[in-house]
């Protein structure tokens, strides 16, 4: 699969110059007019969804059910506070914060450990773990066996296990970093062996701040992963109060599930975080996604 | 590569074990359990720690072919490749479009790039609730469109239409990542191909036809490839929008999260070896899939 990424594109710069469009001078005033058409459509497509689940979340359930697609008259802010307590999410919340940051911290220190040697050859079988990082990512479906490892080791409902688990799927980690570290100079290296600093301290004291951007993007896409995963929390954490948010918003859509308007102010109190975070990062998130998807 | 370099920071042994440190969990929880799934698929493994594991050599496998399941499983490999096969088609045709289209100098194209991303973000739980809400069929919008048609529909709960659902959602998912790697794309394309055709006398189409394609078929290719090796592998979506066990969206990968984990049943002791043996059966498909599927676009890529 290393063939794969060898031969894909470079990934765009985080503020990528606006191109000219390939029509060059003769684009006609109608052509633009479709393009304003066709991108008003993609905009509605996408944020339609959104701007429902939050109408519907200012709604009463009757409102909702009289006129479901109209605007909300008068917001009803108390879906919010019934649903947080209903729900029990400040524990929910509570658990996939403690999840998220222990897990993604964990995984970027770990893809920045693995990194650092392999990209500078410091290692014997440089090849051979490069391959390995991109073959990562094709995997068999491992929920079984993880499923067994985690109850023989005795991590099966413990949050250490959820996390442990969820840390070591740094995915696409070890690429980015070694991506970005080529724009580090090896003469720096070279520099601060020289001046007696260790590896160890030149790993974790003197690296981490000149590859910042990197980690921080490491960190927030397996945050995201471990913010939204369902998967391993129904497998591995059948003790509900150590549930994940997303598992608190599945059994609330269970509980409550004709009450719509409830039910989308659960779902905003869980994808609030998400929307906040993306506002400030969004430009920022987009361009390592690509780096992400297609560096090797 | 530059594997011959000197290790410059005096003990080298800091760095392996740094190294074997940081790879241990992955090693753990990736490469043995990746590697387990064969050997754990020729057992009797069960949900259960205590009870006796005993080898069956390809039991599990003859029973996923064997009269009783085959049907089950075939439909299951059926819906597996319909949902891959048109999630690949319409997300990557539909994402070289809006790329196109996100490319050109228009107002609030960047709002519109963040805006396509954001299900990226989202996550399953949070995007099968507003598809269910979205389809409700007491009260969605979805349902206040068929109502003024005249006509009524259960959506998720039609089992002729789920599967269209849950692949029109999956595409609406997965469109940011594949809008934003054709976006790389078709940057990284030279201006200057442009202007000479401009000055040859091209017409837009023929610049998009001789100049864009050819050299967005890296992007093609690997796009196609991320999106059927994830279509043929993903259930989260499918599984919060219409649950485990709906034979309408059973799908490969949902077989083994119901054979192994019990889905709606819950409690039952699973037969965790049938399951395994599943996801081998997954894994192979996958491989030869996505293998052909590259030799066929690489063909492709050079011919055109």
């Amino acid at each position: 699969m290393s063939e794969l990424a060898t031969t894909l594109p470079t990934p765009a710069a985080p503020a990528p110059p606006p191109r000219p469009p390939s029509g060059g001078g003769r684009r006609s005033v109608s052509g633009k007019v479709v393009n304003y058409a066709l991108l008003a459509l993609v905009v509605l497509i996408y944020l339609y969804p959104l701007v429902f689940l939050i109408n519907t979340a200012l709604k009463s359930n009757n409102e909702f059910f009289s006129n479901p697609t109209g605007i909300a008259k008068s917001p009803h802010l108390s879906n919010f506070s019934t649903a947080w307590r209903q729900g029990n999410f400040a524990s929910y919340v509570l658990n996939s914060v403690l999840y998220t940051f222990a897990a993604a911290a964990l995984g970027t220190v770990m893809s920045l450990m693995v990194a650092f040697p392999v990209s500078r050859g410091y290692l014997k079988h440089t090849r051979l773990w490069n391959v390995l990082f991109v073959s990562m990512l094709f995997l068999p479906n491992t929920l079984v066996t993880v499923f067994q490892l985690a109850l023989r080791m005795h991590l099966y409902d413990t949050r250490l296990g959820y996390v442990l688990i969820m840390a070591s799927g740094i995915g696409v980690g070890p690429l980015l970093i070694s991506g970005y570290l080529k724009s580090i100079p090896r003469e720096l290296d070279e520099a601060a062996a020289l001046d007696g600093v260790g590896y160890l301290r030149y790993l974790f004291r003197f690296l981490p701040p000149l590859i910042q951007p990197v980690l921080a993007t490491v960190f927030i896409l397996q945050a995201i992963g471990v913010w939204n995963d369902i998967i391993l929390a129904t497998i591995l954490l059948p003790d509900q109060a150590k549930s994940p948010v997303t598992l608190g918003l599945f059994a609330f859509k269970g509980t409550y599930v004709s009450q719509w308007s409830l039910l989308s102010a659960a779902t905003l109190i869980v994808a609030a975080p998400l929307l906040l975070v993306y506002v400030f990062l969004q430009r920022y998130l987009v361009a390592s996604a690509v780096g992400g998807a297609v560096k090797g | 590569m530059n594997q011959s370099r000197s290790f410059i920071f005096g003990r080298r042994w800091s760095a392996q074990l740094t190294f074997a440190v940081g790879i241990s969990l992955v090693v753990l929880f990736s490469l043995i359990p990746a590697a387990g799934i064969f050997a754990i698929s020729l057992t009797d493994i069960r949900s259960l720690p205590f009870i006796p594991i005993h080898f069956v050599g390809f039991e599990n496998y003859s029973t996923f072919f064997s009269s009783a399941q085959l049907g089950y499983n075939l439909h299951a490999l059926k819906n597996t490749f319909v949902f891959a096969i048109s999630v690949t088609l319409l997300q990557n045709s539909l994402a070289l479009l809006i790329a196109v289209l996100l490319n050109q100098r228009l107002r609030g194209r960047n709002f519109a790039r963040a805006v396509v991303f954001m299900p990226t973000i989202l996550g399953v739980t949070v995007i099968g609730l507003i598809f269910s809400l979205m389809f409700n069929p007491s009260g969605g919008p979805a349902a206040s469109i068929w109502k003024s048609f005249g006509a009524s529909s259960a959506f998720f709960g039609d089992p002729h239409l789920a599967m269209a659902l849950v692949i029109a959602v999956s595409v609406w998912a997965g469109m940011g990542v594949a809008v934003v790697i054709y976006l790389a794309g078709l940057q990284a394309i030279p201006v200057e191909l442009y202007e000479v055709s401009s000055i040859d006398g091209a017409t837009s189409w023929q610049k998009l036809r001789y100049v864009t394609f050819p050299l967005l078929a890296p992007a093609v290719t690997a796009n196609t490839l991320l999106s059927i090796i994830g279509a043929l592998q993903s259930y989260q979506l499918i599984y919060v929008l219409t649950g485990p066990i709906n034979p309408a969206t059973q799908v490969l990968s949902l077989a083994i999260f119901t054979q192994g984990f019990g889905g709606a049943q819950g409690g039952a002791v699973q037969s965790q070896g049938y399951a395994a043996a599943i996801s081998v059966v997954q894994f192979v498909i996958v491989m030869i899939v996505s293998v052909a599927t590259l030799v066929y676009l690489r063909r492709k890529e050079t011919s055109l």
